[in-house]
C-alpha cells in the first residue's frame, strides 16, 4: 500500500525534483491494450464491422458459386432459385443481432456458474471483440461460447479446470479448447481488462468522502446495487467502446441518482471562484491529495483543473444516452438469423428444407417447424 | 503475427519460471530475440501461467521492463517472443568476481542500475501490477547497460481488495518479513522489500539474507534490521507465523555492516535509501515513486530533460 510521504527515514525532506509529472490515471488509461487496440470512434466501430463482414461475405459468396457450378447438372432449375434466395450471406446489421443476442447468453451461463463480476464482464468483452475480428460466418457464434468464458477464468487467475469447466457447462473439453489461440489471437493478447465496476468502488467513497454527513449509507448502498446492474447491462452496449470505465461508471451514475452526482461532480470539478491561491500552491496540494487517494482513485479523478466540468458533464449525458440503447434481440430474430447462416454454409441444407416445406404445406399437414 | 519459421532458434539461455528460453535469430531483421518456450498439454489447454504473463506484458510498456514483441502458435507449443538482452544481473555480477572474493559493483554503476529498477517497477506499480518474484536473476541488461524486468511468469494485477495472495512467492532470499510471516494482505511493498535485498547485493557483491529456510530467513533479517515489536510495527504479533519467541535483536549499522565488502566508500545517502527499503514494517517501506526521489539519485533528476 502507499504510504504517506511522511516516512523518509533520516528526516531530510524529499524535494520533487523541478520538472516532476506524476502520470495521470487518465495517462495510464491510454497506455493500456484495451484503449490502444478496443476503444473506438463510432465510425471506426462501423467500419470495422462493415469490413469484417465485407471479407466473410466474399469467401461465402465464393463457395456458393462454386457450389451451384459443381451441382450444376444435377439441381433443377427451381433448386438453383431456392439457393440464390435462401443461401445468402447474413448482412452486417444481422451479425451485430446475433453476437448482442450470444453476447448475453454468455452472460447468462458465467452467472449462471457462479462466476466473479469480474470474469462474467471479461467473458462477453473476450466475445463481443472476437466477432469484431471476426465474422459469424466464419466461426458459428455457438462453437465459441464456452472458450471465451474458460479463457476469462484464466486471465482473470480464476482457477477452473477444463474438465470441471466443460461438466458445469454440459460441454467437452475439445471443443472448449478447440478455438482458443484462436480467441487469444483475434483477442491480439490484450487480456487485461478494466471493467468499469473498480471505478465505481472509487467514485462511491470519493462520494461519502466529499459529502460525508450529506448522504445516507444504507441509502448509498442501495445505489451502489443499482449502479453494479447497470454497469452488468452496460457491457452489452457500445458504450463500451467509446467511453472510458469511469465515464460509463458515471453515467451509471447519473441515470440512478442524478441530483447526488450532479452535487458531487460540482462539488468536484466545477472551479470554485475565491480560490485564488497561486499556481504552485495549487499544484502541490493536489500532488498530496493524489498521494492519498491513489489507489482507490478512479480514472478521472486527476487535478481538478485538467477536467472541464463542462465537457465532462456533456460526456457523461452522451455515454447515458448510449448505455440506454440496449440491444434487445428476440428470439425469433436470432433463430431467423441462426438458419440464415446455417444455410450459406450448408446450401444443400436450404434446398433440402425448402422441398421439405412445400412439402408440408401440400400435405397441408399445418405442423411447421423450424429447425435451428 | 509472425510465424516460427521467421527465427533461427541458437543456444539454450535458461529455465524461466514455467518454460525454456532459447535465444534466437530473427532471420528478416537479422534482430536477436528471445524465445520463452512454452509447452500446450492438451490438458488445459494454454497454461495460465502464459496467459498471465501475456496479459500482463501486454500492458508493460517501458524502457525498463523487456519488451514481448509476439506470440507464435506451433502445434504442441506456444513461443512468447521478448526482446534480447546479454545478460542477467546475477551473471554479471558473477562476471565481475575475481577469486573466490565476491566484488561490489562501482557506486555510479549501482545507482543507475538501481534508478532503473526503481523505474521499471513504479511503472509496474502504476499499472497496478505486482512482479512479486524479483532478484538478480530476472533483471536482465545489455550492453549499453540498460536494466530490464523480466520474468513476469509469477506477477499479478491487483486491485480492491489486495488480501487473498498466496504466500508462496518471491525466492526466499528476497522475500519481505511480513511475506514470510504469513501475511496475505501484501501489496507494492513486497517488491520494494526486494529492491533494497538488491541493491545492498549490487554494494557488496553478495546476497544481503541468504538463508536457507523460512526461519533461518527471518533470522537473518532480524539479526540485521532489529526484531520488530508492536511499537515500531503495530500489527506484527497478530500475524499468522509471529513467534514470540523470535531472539530481540536490535538495529545494526548497515554502514558498518556492508562497508567491509564495497568497492568504494559508502556514503549516508545511499545507506538512508537502503533503510527507507528495508524497513520491517511493509507501510513504513519507501514506495517506488519515493524511492526515485531519494536524494541519492538528485543528480539524475536534475539532469532529466523537461518533458
Amino acid at each position: 500500500m502507499e504510504g504517506s510521504d511522511s516516512k523518509s527515514v533520516s528526516g531530510t525532506v524529499q524535494e520533487k525534483p523541478a520538472n516532476y509529472k506524476r502520470i495521470s490515471d487518465d495517462d495510464l488509461y491510454r497506455h493500456s491494450s484495451q484503449y490502444r487496440f478496443w476503444s473506438f470512434t463510432p465510425e471506426q466501430l462501423e467500419q470495422k464491422r462493415i469490413d469484417t463482414n465485407a471479407q466473410a461475405v466474399v469467401s461465402v459468396e465464393e463457395r456458393l458459386s462454386a457450389f451451384r457450378d459443381e451441382n450444376n447438372a444435377d439441381l433443377t432449375e427451381e433448386e438453383v432459385k431456392t439457393l440464390l434466395e435462401k443461401a445468402v450471406p447474413v448482412t452486417m446489421e444481422e451479425e451485430v443481432k446475433l453476437v448482442n443476442f450470444y453476447a448475453k447468453k454468455v452472460q447468462g451461463i458465467a452467472q449462471h456458474m457462479n462466476l466473479p463480476t469480474e470474469v462474467v464482464a471479461t467473458s462477453l468483452t473476450f466475445f463481443r471483440r472476437f466477432y469484431l475480428e471476426n465474422s459469424v460466418m466464419d466461426i458459428d457464434p455457438k462453437t465459441i461460447v464456452h472458450t471465451t468464458i474458460f479463457l476469462a477464468c484464466k486471465s482473470e487467475n480464476y482457477f477452473i479446470s477444463v474438465d470441471s469447466f466443460a461438466k458445469k457447462t454440459k460441454s467437452v473439453r475439445e471443443a472448449i479448447l478447440k478455438h482458443e489461440f484462436k480467441l487469444l489471437e483475434s483477442l491480439k493478447f490484450s487480456l487485461l481488462n478494466h471493467h468499469p465496476y473498480r471505478p465505481l468502488h472509487g467514485f462511491f467513497l470519493d462520494i461519502q468522502n466529499l459529502l460525508t454527513g450529506k448522504v445516507d449509507i444504507k441509502y448509498m448502498g442501495q445505489i451502489y446495487e443499482n449502479c453494479k446492474k447497470r454497469i452488468t447491462e452496460a457491457l452489452l452496449t457500445d458504450a463500451i467502446y467509446f467511453y472510458t470505465p469511469p465515464q460509463i461508471t458515471l453515467a451509471a451514475l447519473l441515470l440512478e441518482d442524478e441530483a447526488l452526482t450532479l452535487k458531487y461532480l460540482e462539488t468536484k470539478f466545477k472551479p470554485k471562484e475565491e480560490e485564488a491561491e497561486t499556481e504552485t500552491e495549487v499544484d502541490e496540494k493536489k500532488k498530496n491529495k493524489k498521494v492519498e487517494d491513489k489507489d482507490n482513485s478512479p480514472k478521472e479523478d486527476k487535478p481538478e483543473s485538467s477536467i472541464n466540468y463542462d465537457v465532462l458533464l456533456s460526456l457523461i449525458l452522451a455515454c447515458k444516452e448510449k448505455i440506454i440503447e440496449l440491444p434487445s434481440v428476440t428470439m425469433d430474430d436470432a433463430k431467423n438469423i441462426a438458419a440464415k447462416l446455417y444455410f450459406c454454409n450448408n446450401p444443400m441444407k436450404a434446398i433440402a428444407n425448402s422441398k421439405r416445406k412445400q412439402e408440408e404445406s401440400v400435405s397441408d399437414s399445418g405442423e411447421k417447424k423450424q429447425k435451428i | 503475427m509472425s510465424s516460427s519459421s521467421q527465427f533461427k532458434q541458437l543456444e539454450k539461455l535458461g529455465n524461466g519460471t514455467y518454460a525454456t528460453v532459447y535465444k534466437g535469430l530473427n532471420k528478416t531483421t537479422g534482430v536477436y530475440v528471445a524465445l520463452k518456450e512454452v509447452k500446450l498439454d492438451s490438458e488445459e489447454g494454454t497454461p495460465s501461467t502464459a496467459i498471465r504473463e501475456i496479459s500482463l506484458m501486454k500492458e508493460l510498456k517501458h524502457d525498463n521492463i523487456v519488451r514481448l514483441y509476439d506470440v507464435i502458435h506451433t502445434e504442441n507449443k506456444l513461443t512468447l517472443v521478448f526482446e534480447y538482452m546479454d545478460k542477467d544481473l546475477k551473471k554479471y555480477m558473477d562476471s565481475r568476481t575475481t577469486g573466490n572474493s565476491p566484488q561490489g559493483l562501482e557506486l555510479s554503476l549501482v545507482k543507475y542500475f538501481q534508478w532503473q529498477l526503481f523505474e521499471g517497477i513504479s511503472f509496474c506499480h502504476e499499472n497496478k501490477i505486482l512482479h512479486r518474484d524479483l532478484k538478480p536473476q530476472n533483471l536482465l541488461i545489455n550492453n549499453k547497460g540498460q536494466l530490464k524486468l523480466g520474468d513476469f511468469g509469477l506477477a499479478r494485477a491487483f486491485g480492491i481488495p489486495v488480501n487473498t495472495f498466496s504466500s508462496e512467492v518471491v525466492t526466499l532470499w528476497y522475500r519481505a518479513p511480513d511475506v514470510l510471516m504469513g501475511s496475505r494482505s501484501y501489496s507494492t511493498s513486497i517488491d520494494m522489500w526486494s529492491c533494497g535485498c538488491i541493491l545492498a547485493e549490487m554494494l557488496t557483491g553478495k546476497p544481503l539474507f541468504p538463508g536457507t529456510n523460512d526461519e533461518e530467513q527471518l533470522k537473518l533479517i532480524f539479526d540485521m534490521m532489529g526484531t520488530p515489536t508492536e511499537s515500531t510495527w503495530p500489527t506484527v504479533t497478530t500475524l499468522p507465523k509471529y513467534n514470540s519467541n523470535f531472539s530481540i535483536q536490535v538495529p545494526k549499522d548497515l554502514k558498518k555492516l556492508l562497508q567491509p565488502f564495497t568497492k568504494e566508500q559508502l556514503d549516508d545517502i545511499v545507506i538512508d535509501l537502503l533503510n527507507g527499503l528495508l524497513q520491517l514494517n511493509p507501510s513504513m517501506r519507501l514506495s517506488a515513486k519515493q524511492a526515485l526521489h531519494h536524494p541519492w539519485f538528485s543528480e539524475y533528476y536534475q539532469q532529466q530533460p523537461h518533458q
